[in-house]
């Protein structure tokens, strides 16, 4: 057994022990990290894997997160089994919106596929603010809870952690799958991959549903551990955070992401928690970010290990 | 299904009624120039600089803060408001300079995302430090004397305020048409865009006419939001619709095309301001289905070259 498949191991019976040592309110914010982790690394095959910087991820966790909640309040689904099932239809629902955005996004490349995601975001934010009915509007939809005995929060983090590893690692057989090879090579050199014959534009469309999908499972799972959904999840300024937690992680390394999801969450739990000026911090360690460390936490620990 | 014709009916009969159809699409064309201040600022530095200012909408809305504040002070005299004007665009050029100077000059060479993230702290930064400065409430900014009231033209009577901002959109227009094709200046900045890489290796100084640029396109963010001051409420949240229209512009009018930025923020503001008519709280999502049917048309935009 070589390192890392020691350090796997040693993740994954921390991640299974953690409920033992942690109050309910830590176990929350781990709930909120393994959706954000799953999040980050699926914003990261896009970046990443497939050079497709998104500026609008945050429409699909935000469609999941409110596919979730409706699916609980206005279906009225009360038993575990039902709620089970809730997973799933996020993500089908995320898809589908990802279908449709990434039709009209994969036609440009670079700088204005990011321009055009961004703006289907703030479409997807006018309507979670105007269709009150449905949305709540500017209240959000509020008092969201896991059925049955999930709610207990120590059931609840074994039923995200149930979703999120097998998640984390569908996508990472998909990086190393042919497709994911096809991916990579896309990043590089589009023109090249188109010559051999590959449908460029079709390989990222799927790439791009197969990534939304799994951010509206994280924005699901995340919406019943924080009990409110609000329209701000698809606001401008939340699409950023999943690029700055892939940067902060590292993009070039697969777990990077996931890495930075966790040092982001407990960074904003702590400083948001003695200031109201959250957002300045997050400029600045932003700016640090990109000047100082563009490598992220991963190149900082790999340098150190050199 | 009478009920639904009826709110149809409501809603649209202003398309029959002339004079609100002349007044409403005056106020498009007006709100159109505020955008074209913004977007044409924006499209130039991203035809120059390759960087897409996320900031431009914060910056946009430093310079209605600063409209607000010398405004206020100055009681509403025309004498303050062109004082703000000239200030507002004043000081943004300068901080313009700096943050050029200063931050964006590291990361040209870097990839897309550490350039957008640079913009988006900015954004974050100038968004926090407004409210530091100038509070977390909305301000209405007096309007000049001189431009307050109504004109007559045509048989209708509009707000003169109106017809000032989009004599001031034609001027900058055509001020920046000479500017882009009749000084030294402008013909580097035009060569920038084509060619970044050569005109550097043929002896010009990029770094000195990047950050000329990037001045003079905050400026022109500055210079709209003193303009809009008075017919919006200056708050922490102007910047948020202001960066979003002005995207969908550059979209439509194409990346690095003042004139396609001029076209598109009139269509952006006309069809916004028919739109506020026709679906009452949806119009944005109108502006968006004009996106959809130019990216579908001409990916590249209607005044962009094609990559």
């Amino acid at each position: 057994m070589n390192r890392a498949r020691i350090g796997l191991l040693l993740l994954l019976a921390a991640l299974l022990l953690l409920p033992l040592g942690l109050s309910d309110f830590w176990l929350f914010i781990a709930i909120e990290v393994l959706a954000f982790a799953l999040y980050a690394i699926s914003f990261n095959l896009l970046m990443g894997y497939g050079g497709m910087l998104s500026f609008g991820h945050a429409a699909f966790f935000g469609v999941g997160a409110y596919t979730g909640a409706l699916l609980a309040k206005k279906a009225g689904v009360t038993s575990i089994w039902a709620f089970v099932l809730v997973m799933p239809g996020a993500m089908a629902v995320a898809a589908l919106i990802a279908v449709v955005i990434g039709f009209f996004s994969v036609r440009r490349s670079g700088i204005y596929f990011a321009m055009l995601t961004f703006a289907f975001q703030m479409l997807l934010y006018t309507v979670a603010l105007k269709a009150i009915g449905l949305t709540g509007g500017d209240d959000g939809m509020t008092g969201l809870r896991p059925p049955g005995l999930l709610a207990a929060p120590s059931n609840y983090y074994y039923f995200a952690l149930a979703w999120v590893l097998p998640s984390v690692y569908a996508l990472y057989r998909l990086v190393n799958s042919p497709f994911g090879l096809t991916l990579r090579a896309l990043r590089n050199n589009p023109l090249r991959v188109q010559y051999v014959g590959v449908n460029v534009r079709s390989h990222q469309l799927i790439t791009f549903v197969v990534a939304g999908a799994f951010a509206g499972l994280a924005g699901a799972l995340f919406a019943f551990s924080s009990g409110n959904v609000f329209p701000g999840w698809l606001n401008w300024t939340a699409s950023a955070t999943p690029i700055v937690m892939a940067v902060l992680g590292g993009v070039q390394s697969f777990l990077g992401p996931a890495l930075g999801a966790a040092v982001y969450v407990v960074l904003e739990v702590t400083i948001s928690g003695s200031t109201e000026y959250w957002p300045l911090f997050m400029g600045l360690i932003i700016m640090v970010l990109v000047l100082v460390m563009p490598r992220g936490l991963v190149g900082l620990l790999e340098r150190g290990r050199r | 299904m009478s009920e639904l014709f009826d709110l149809f009916s409501q809603h649209l009969a202003w398309m029959t009624n002339p004079v609100v159809l002349a007044r409403q699409t005056l106020a498009g064309i007006s709100n159109g120039m505020l955008l074209f201040l913004i977007s044409a600022g924006l499209t130039l530095i991203f035809g120059v600089l390759r960087v897409l200012n996320f900031a431009h909408g914060a910056l946009f809305m430093i310079g209605a803060f600063i409209a607000w504040t010398i405004g206020t002070w100055a009681g509403g005299s025309s004498i303050g408001f062109f004082a703000a004007l000239a200030v507002a665009a004043l000081v943004l050029a300068i901080l313009g300079s700096i943050i050029e100077i200063t931050l964006l000059r590291r990361i040209y060479r870097a990839p897309h995302e550490f350039q957008l993230l640079l913009t988006f702290a900015l954004v974050f930064i100038a968004g926090d430090v407004v409210k530091l400065i100038w509070g977390r409430e909305d301000q209405s900014t007096p309007m000049p004397e001189l431009l307050s009231g109504s004109t007559e033209a045509m048989g209708l009577v509009f707000p003169t305020y109106r017809l000032f901002l989009i004599a001031v959109g034609l001027l900058v227009a055509a001020g920046l048409w000479w500017l882009l094709h009749r000084t030294r200046w402008g013909i580097l900045i035009r060569a920038a865009t084509n060619d970044r890489d050569m005109l550097g290796a043929l002896g010009t100084d990029t770094r000195r006419l990047f950050t000329t640029v990037f001045a003079l396109g905050v400026a022109l963010a500055g210079l709209g939001g003193a303009l809009a001051a008075p017919i919006v409420s200056v708050g922490p949240g102007l910047h948020v619709q202001v960066i979003i229209d002005a995207f969908v512009v550059v979209v439509i009018g194409g990346m690095g095309s003042v004139l396609g930025a001029l076209v598109a923020s009139l269509l952006v503001g006309i069809v916004n301001a028919w739109g506020v008519l026709a679906l009452p709280g949806w119009s944005v999502v109108l502006t968006f289905a004009c996106m959809a049917v130019v990216l579908i048309v001409r990916p590249w935009g209607l005044f962009g070259s094609q990559e």
